[in-house]
C-alpha cells in the first residue's frame, strides 16, 4: 500500500513518514501543494495524508484540484484548525475524514486502514481469501487459522493483493505498492517476495495472468 | 431612579431643545406683556392729560362772567362727571377759584389741594389716592382751575390694554409649545432608529450604517462610528488570523513531538529510534523558541513607547551582537557608528533577529553585511543577507505574525520579523524590507532619532 503524506513541517512530516513506514506503508512524502500534485499525476496512491495549512497550495486547493479533476484517491486531511466550519469545508471539498492536530499515531494508522478498507468496498475489517486472512489492524496474517509470519515487503504484497482478489496488478504497480521514492528496489525483486508468498500459502495461491501481472482469483472466483 | 430619568432628560437633546424654545416663548411673551402695558400706559397718559387741559380750558371758559353762578353751573356739572367704573369715562373732579387762591366752586370728590400750585401737571398722592393734576389759570389772572383725575384708572385702562394683547397668546403657547415638541421629535427620529439599529446589532456586525435619512448635522458622528468599525473590523480580522495562524504553529510542533515519541516507543529498530528522539530534541528546542517569541510579543504588545528611552550606541550594540554569534566570522561590519536614542534590549534583540534572519537564509560560505547610516535627522541600521530574497508581493507581508516567506525548510517561526517590526514601530522607526539588485534581503530600521550634537 502505497501512500502520499502532504506535510510543510519538516518535523511533524519526517515523524509521520517514519510511524507509516512503520505500519508496512510505501510512503511518499511532499512538502507543498504543488508537489502533491504533480506526484498525485505521476502515481497510484491508495490513500492520501494532506496537511491543510500548506504554504502557496493550500490543501483546501490540492483537494478541489485533485477531485475537480477525477482524482479520487481517499483523502485524510490533517489540520490545526478545529472550528466545526474547517471541518466541513474540508469534508464538502472531497476530504474522506479529517484528524485535528496534535493527533495519536495509532489513531491516524487506524483511520487510514478504515480510509483503505472503504476504498476496496468493504466493511469488514479483516480481508480475506482462499483461507489466508489478514488483518490491517495487528498486521497479522494467518493461513488455514494458523498464525503466519511475514517480512514487511510480504505483508505489503499480499496486502495490496488481498485487497482486491480479482485485480490483476503488473509488475511495477505492486513495484510501486511496496517502495517509496529513494528506497533501492531490485529488478526481481516483486518475483521474490510472489515466491515467498506462493511458498507459504500453495503454489496457485497467486495467479500469473501472462502479459499482465498477477491476481489472487479470477473474476468468478 | 428618578435621578437617572432626570439626568437622562438633561442631556436629551429633545428635551433641552424644548426647554430652552420654551424659555425664550415664555420670555418673548412676558416681555411683549410688559411692553404692552407700559406703551398703554404712556397712551393713556397722553389722552388724559389732554382731556385734562380740553376741560380745564372749557372750566375757565364757563367760569368768565359767570361768577354769579358758579354754584348753578357747578351742580349742573355734576351730571355729566363720568363713573368710576368706566375708565373711558373718568370721573371729572375740580376746584375753581380766583386769582388768589381762594376757592370759588368745587366738585364733591375733588382732592382737597391749595389752588395756588404751579400752572402745569403734576402727580400728588392724598389720602392713599395717587392723582393727576392740572393747574391754570385765565389768561387775564383772575380765575384758576384745577382739575384732577385718579391715577389708579389710568393703569387699570393700561392694564386693560395689556391684557388684550397677550391673552391670545397664553392660548396660542401651548399648542406652540406642543408643535415644537413634535416637530423636534419628528427631527430626531432619524437618529433614534440610528440607535436602536447600532443597539440592536449582533456584536460582530460591523457593516457600515447606512447614511440615508440621516440628518446633515449626525452625518460627521455617522462617519466617525463607521470609520471606527472599519479599523475594529480590520483589528479583528488581524486577531482572527492571528489565532488561526497560532492554532497551526502551536498545535503543529505539538503533533510532530507526539508523533516522534510514537514512532521511538513503537519502533525497534535502534536506527529509526536514535533518530525520532534526535527529532523530538529539535522540536522541543523549536518549540521553546517559539514560546519564548510568543512571549516576548506578548510583552511588547501592550507598550506605547520603549520602557527605557537612553542614548544607544549603534557601533557598540553590534559588535556585541555579533561577538556573542558562533558565526561571527561571516558577518561584516559596519564601517561608522551613531548614537540614536532608543531602548538598548530591544534594539539588540531587532538587531540580532535581524543577524539571525539574515544567516537562516545565507548560504554558510557568504557573508551578511550590517551597515549603520548616520543622518542629520534620522538613523538607519541595515542588514543585508546574499540569500535568495523573497517575492516582491511577499514584501510588505513578512512583518505580519506567523508569515513566513520561505515555508517549510527553515527553523523560522514567522515571528522574528514581526518582532523587529513592534520594536520599530515603538522607537517610531520604520522597517523597510527590500530586495537587493545584487540579489538578497536588505532589511533596515529606518528613521532611529540620533541623539541631539
Amino acid at each position: 500500500m502505497r501512500l502520499l503524506l502532504v506535510e510543510d513541517d519538516t518535523l511533524l512530516g519526517d515523524g509521520i513518514r517514519a510511524g507509516l513506514t512503520l505500519a508496512a506503508y510505501a510512503v511518499d512524502w511532499v512538502e507543498d501543494g504543488k508537489m502533491a500534485l504533480l506526484a498525485l499525476a505521476d502515481h497510484r496512491y491508495d490513500a492520501c495524508v494532506l496537511d491543510l495549512g500548506l504554504p502557496g497550495k493550500d490543501g483546501l486547493t490540492v483537494l478541489r484540484e485533485m477531485r475537480s479533476r477525477g482524482d479520487q484517491t481517499p483523502v485524510l486531511l490533517l489540520t490545526a484548525r478545529d472550528t466545526a466550519e474547517d471541518k466541513i469545508a474540508g469534508l464538502d471539498h472531497g476530504a474522506d475524514d479529517y484528524l485535528t492536530k496534535p493527533f495519536d499515531l495509532g489513531e491516524l494508522q487506524a483511520r487510514i486502514r478504515a480510509l483503505l478498507r472503504r476504498a476496496g468496498g468493504k466493511a469488514q475489517p479483516l480481508l480475506e481469501h482462499r483461507g489466508v486472512s489478514l488483518d490491517p489492524a495487528s498486521k497479522r496474517v494467518s493461513y488455514q487459522g494458523r498464525d503466519v509470519p511475514l517480512s514487511g515487503r510480504e505483508y505489503a504484497l499480499l496486502h495490496a493483493l488481498i485487497s482486491q482478489p480479482t485485480h490483476i496488478r503488473s509488475r511495477s504497480q505492486l513495484e510501486e505498492s511496496l517502495y517509496a521514492w529513494g528506497d533501492e528496489a531490485g529488478s526481481n525483486t516483486v518475483e521474490v517476495y510472489i515466491h515467498h508468498l506462493r511458498k507459504k500459502f500453495g503454489a496457485d495461491f497467486i495467479r500469473t495472468v501472462r502479459g499482465l501481472g498477477y491476481q489472487l482469483a479470477d473474476g468468478d472466483a | 431612579m428618578k435621578p437617572a430619568i432626570t439626568s437622562r432628560r438633561v442631556h436629551s437633546l429633545r428635551w433641552r431643545l424644548l426647554a430652552a424654545i420654551g424659555a425664550i416663548v415664555l420670555t418673548t411673551w412676558l416681555l411683549t406683556g410688559w411692553f404692552s402695558y407700559t406703551k398703554a400706559q404712556h397712551e393713556a397718559e397722553e389722552l388724559m392729560d389732554g382731556s385734562l387741559a380740553q376741560t380745564a380750558r372749557l372750566l375757565l371758559a364757563i367760569t368768565h362772567d359767570n361768577e354769579d353762578d358758579l354754584a348753578d353751573i357747578v351742580a349742573r356739572l355734576e351730571t355729566v362727571r363720568g363713573t368710576e367704573d368706566n375708565i373711558y369715562e373718568p370721573p371729572l373732579e375740580f376746584q375753581i377759584g380766583l386769582g388768589d387762591g381762594s376757592i370759588l366752586a368745587r366738585s364733591p370728590d375733588a382732592p382737597e389741594l391749595p389752588i395756588l400750585g404751579v400752572a402745569d401737571y403734576s402727580d400728588i398722592i392724598r389720602h392713599d389716592a395717587a392723582w393727576r393734576v392740572l393747574n391754570r389759570v385765565s389768561e387775564d389772572g383772575r380765575y384758576r382751575v384745577q382739575v384732577a383725575q385718579a391715577i389708579g384708572l389710568r393703569d387699570r385702562a393700561a392694564l386693560e390694554v395689556a391684557v388684550q394683547t397677550v391673552l391670545p397668546l397664553i392660548l396660542i403657547v401651548p399648542v406652540l409649545i406642543l408643535f415644537i415638541y413634535l416637530s423636534i421629535r419628528r427631527t430626531l427620529r432619524p437618529l433614534e432608529q440610528l440607535a436602536d439599529e447600532v443597539a440592536a446589532r449582533s456584536p460582530d456586525n460591523l457593516a457600515p450604517l447606512a447614511s440615508r435619512r440621516v440628518p446633515t448635522e449626525a452625518q460627521p458622528l455617522l462617519n466617525a462610528i463607521n470609520r471606527l468599525f472599519r479599523r475594529v473590523e480590520r483589528t479583528l480580522d488581524n486577531e482572527r488570523r492571528f489565532t488561526a495562524d497560532a492554532a497551526h504553529e502551536l498545535r503543529t510542533p505539538l503533533a510532530a513531538l507526539k508523533v516522534q515519541t510514537q514512532v521511538a516507543r513503537l519502533s525497534g529498530d535502534s536506527p529509526v529510534r536514535e533518530h525520532a528522539l534526535q527529532q523530538i530534541e529539535v522540536g522541543v528546542d523549536r518549540a521553546g523558541r517559539l514560546v519564548e517569541q510568543l512571549l516576548r510579543l506578548a510583552r511588547l504588545d501592550p507598550l506605547n513607547q520603549p520602557p527605557h528611552t537612553v542614548p544607544v550606541d549603534l557601533g557598540r550594540l553590534v559588535n556585541e551582537a555579533v561577538a556573542a554569534l558562533p558565526e561571527r566570522d561571516r558577518i561584516v561590519l559596519p564601517a561608522t557608528s551613531a548614537v540614536v536614542l532608543g531602548d538598548p534590549d530591544l534594539l539588540q534583540i531587532a538587531l540580532r533577529n535581524l543577524i539571525d534572519n539574515a544567516l537562516r537564509y545565507t548560504a554558510p560560505d557568504r557573508t551578511v553585511e550590517i551597515v549603520i547610516d548616520s543622518g542629520v535627522d534620522n538613523c538607519a541600521l541595515t542588514v543585508n543577507d546574499h540569500g535568495p530574497g523573497v517575492p516582491e508581493s511577499m514584501l510588505a507581508r513578512l512583518g505580519e505574525r506567523f508569515f513566513r516567506g520561505q515555508p517549510g525548510k527553515t527553523e523560522g517561526n514567522g515571528l522574528g520579523l514581526a518582532i523587529v517590526a513592534r520594536i520599530a514601530e515603538l522607537h517610531a522607526a520604520r522597517l523597510r524590507l527590500a530586495n537587493r539588485p545584487q540579489g538578497g534581503l536588505s532589511v533596515s530600521l529606518q528613521n532611529l532619532r540620533p541623539t541631539a550634537g
